[in-house]
């Protein structure tokens, strides 16, 4: 009888732990589902002397591995970086903020920064700036500087910079006659190249509406528009210049220069380009990358500079950069800051660039970045630097109006509706947004 | 003197086992459902405010601008069009489907393990590969027939494409359940028809047909809820330039929109609630239906 009971006892404590794992397995599909496998990995606060490193981007893991385990030898604290693509680390970095388990140190962006510095997430860094010899927020792109202060209080270390550049295909270009872009173009020029070089195996151009740091905000700028007011209150679709912007994208989506919208949602601008699709985008230097170990465009692609603007002049590059943040409520925090020091000080500064990771946000750094692939002339990114830098708009609630707003440009797209018509819709909803931030 | 009969030591325990045997089960359900439903339904009252804290209630102001947003409403008449070709569709192929692997054919064991297989596989992952195949440019589809047929970005058509993959997906796992319905059907009920002269279509539909018919109402229930939560499909397949999006976005992908992508977390509980309504009354409105149709031995 008794073995009876014993063994009904353990049974049933089988049970409890198969409902337990049931439950959080079926947890996790919901939100792993949209995810793929890198987000099972949780994002957690460390244990002693180990710090966990949250990242999104793949392609840069090696490199800043490489950094951060020089770190690691000199100050003996081991830490793991943990990659969690882009759409899933912002889900999962909120609840972990929620429920007090953020990483340790991990990556800020423009979009999320107010959000997060406002409640008290991100370790303050001011003092311990003050205190340091190696870190000057003086060094730094000021945009990006600016981007992670709040109240006077800066809440992260400045990464790296990225800019926007006009990648082509040679071999198209050869095939039609085109010569290849260079900093004459303006964007008169680049209109009347892309239509040059639309056949029916292939498009001039490629946009989608989403494209907006690496297209057509660079244009809106150029040509004098501009998408939120300096003072983050006002919506710039209202500006002719910047409706003009999106004139020209729209009139060779029309023209039959880029790819209808049907076609550019299914396969993205860069996976067109990758296949020899398009003979020209506008991407950013974090493509680079990708553009290097894809076998096609490292043989028959380069890069240019943007063109610029025949009536104002200006060659804008629109540039965001990532910062280097803590926990603020890390086991760690000695630890933590020793690593964003590490990470932003001259010699990391310049071993990043050196290493290929990204262009550097301490400047003057990122020379030798260009050196980092011999399949691009990367000169196209780095003389972006010397162009009109224009810090990429956003706000608090950045991603509101961005999402508003790519859904709004798609109508603009198929040509339901008139350019202006969009544009002033998009500035109504856009300054109705601002209103209530 | 009491006039309740005495409880025996073996009715106690069997008391006590039995809630002991169904504590896991309950303490699951507890705190991984329940709890979180009337979480979600007390958020709908609120403006929520960053990582959960400041939230700021606002009464029914989050249901009145639900009832006054097209794009809701769009959603729930998508939803409701997903579910309504989904399910029928997959339902009578797993059953035809299961009568014939009743029957005796040879590799029986192999081809259910075939039409099992996309239960395996990660739902994410099957979403990925038909992408591909729907491609425009690239895919599989377009290679194989004349024409260039935009599978998921005209949309007009894009929300059956998307029904096709939840078929494909689903029939494995309906099939099962069929199969162990047709278990229980005995088999002298087709020799006397046999006998009277029925053909196999007629046995179908006289005697598998009405004897499953507890089984096919269980799926029914099950699948058109499952069918109304429909989510990492669209979100797979759909990306935000894509035109059909408004024409094919679910309910629960508005959900995961407010919530997680703009942390508006009161207003996409809101999203939930009227889904959970509607939901609820297809639910009761087929436990009402079943009388007229599904026989119980």
């Amino acid at each position: 009888m008794k073995a009876k009971k014993l063994a009904a006892l353990i049974l049933s404590g089988f049970m409890a732990m198969s409902m337990m794992a049931c439950g959080s397995s079926g947890d996790s599909t919901s939100t792993d589902t949209t995810t793929g496998s890198d987000a099972s990995t949780e994002m957690k606060g460390s244990v002693e002397g180990e710090l966990t490193v949250s990242i999104w981007d793949e392609n840069q893991r090696p490199g800043l591995q490489k950094i951060i385990d020089e770190w690691s030898a000199e100050s003996g604290v081991k830490a793991t970086i943990q990659v969690v693509g882009w759409d899933d680390y912002w889900t999962l970095l909120e609840a972990g903020a929620s429920g007090g388990q953020l990483p340790d140190v991990f990556w800020m962006h423009s979009n999320q920064a107010q959000k997060y510095m406002e409640n008290d997430m991100l370790m303050d860094l001011t003092d311990k700036i003050e205190a340091s010899d190696k870190i000057d927020m003086g060094n730094y792109y000021e945009g990006i500087v600016d981007l992670y202060k709040s109240n006077g209080k800066q809440y992260a270390v400045p990464k790296d910079i990225d800019t926007i550049a006009l990648w082509y295909n040679k071999t198209i270009f050869d095939e039609m006659g085109v010569d290849y872009p260079d900093d004459t173009w303006t964007w008169d020029d680049f209109a009347a190249a892309a239509k040059k070089l639309t056949n029916d195996d292939h498009w001039g151009y490629a946009i989608a509406p989403s494209n907006n740091q690496d297209s057509f905000y660079n244009a809106v700028y150029s040509m004098g528009g501009e998408i939120i007011s300096d003072d983050k209150k006002a919506s710039g679709y209202d500006k002719p210049e910047t409706q003009k912007a999106i004139q020209m994208f729209v009139d060779m989506v029309q023209e039959g220069s880029c790819p209808d919208l049907n076609t550019i949602s299914e396969s993205g601008a860069d996976v067109l380009f990758e296949s020899g699709k398009v003979a020209m985008v506008t991407q950013g230097s974090w493509m680079v990358a990708a553009f290097k170990d894809n076998e096609y465009t490292a043989e028959n692609c380069d890069v240019a500079v943007l063109p610029k603007d025949a009536k104002t002049g200006k060659r804008v590059s629109i540039y965001n950069g990532l910062g280097w943040a803590a926990s603020a409520d890390t086991k760690n925090p000695d630890a933590a800051w020793s690593l964003i020091e590490w990470l932003g000080s001259k010699e990391m500064q310049e071993k990043q660039a050196e290493l290929g990771v990204t262009m550097s946000a301490y400047e003057g750094c990122s020379d030798k970045w260009v050196n980092c692939t011999d399949k691009f002339d990367l000169n196209g990114h780095m003389k972006m630097l010397d162009a009109d830098l224009v810090f990429r708009p956003y706000s608090k609630y950045t991603t509101v109006w961005e999402d508003m707003q790519t859904e709004k440009l798609k109508e603009a797209w198929t040509g339901d509706k008139d350019v202006k018509t969009v544009c002033q819709e998009i500035c109504d909803s856009m300054n109705q947004t601002l209103s209530e931030e | 003197m009491s006039n309740k009969p005495k409880v025996t030591g073996r009715e106690r325990s069997e008391f006590i086992w039995g809630w002991l045997f169904i504590l896991p089960t309950m303490i699951g359900l507890i705190v991984l459902n329940i709890i979180p439903i009337f979480q979600t339904i007390y958020q709908s009252f609120f403006k929520t405010g960053d990582f959960g804290r400041g939230n700021i209630f606002v009464g029914g102001a989050n249901y009145a601008k639900v009832f006054a947003d097209t794009e809701v409403w769009q959603a729930l008449f998508n939803t409701l069009k997903y579910a309504v070709v989904e399910v029928p569709i997959s339902i009578i192929i797993s059953l035809v489907l299961a009568v014939f692997l009743n029957g005796k054919i040879k590799g029986k064991s192999t081809f259910r393990t075939i039409f099992f297989l996309p239960m395996v596989a990660a739902p994410a992952a099957i979403a990925m590969v038909w992408k591909w195949l729907y491609n425009s440019e690239f895919g599989l589809l377009n290679h194989i027939l004349p024409g260039k047929t935009n599978w998921v970005s005209n949309p007009k058509i894009a929300i059956y494409s998307i029904a096709i993959i939840g078929i494909w997906s689903i029939i494995g796992y309906n099939m099962v359940l069929f199969l162990a319905g047709l278990q229980e059907v005995p088999k002298d009920y087709y020799e006397a028809a046999a006998i009277d002269g029925a053909t196999g279509v007629q046995q179908f539909f006289s005697i598998t047909v009405p004897l499953v018919s507890p089984t096919i109402f269980f799926v029914l229930v099950t699948r058109i809820i499952a069918a109304m939560q429909v989510f990492d499909v669209i979100y797979m397949v759909i990306d935000n330039n894509n035109p059909a999006l408004y024409k094919t976005q679910s309910l629960v992908c508005l959900f995961y929109k407010y919530s997680f992508q703009q942390s508006n977390k009161g207003y996409g509980a809101t999203v939930v609630v009227v889904l959970l309504v509607v939901i609820m009354f297809f639910t009761v409105l087929q436990m009402i239906g079943q009388k007229k149709w599904v026989h119980y031995n």
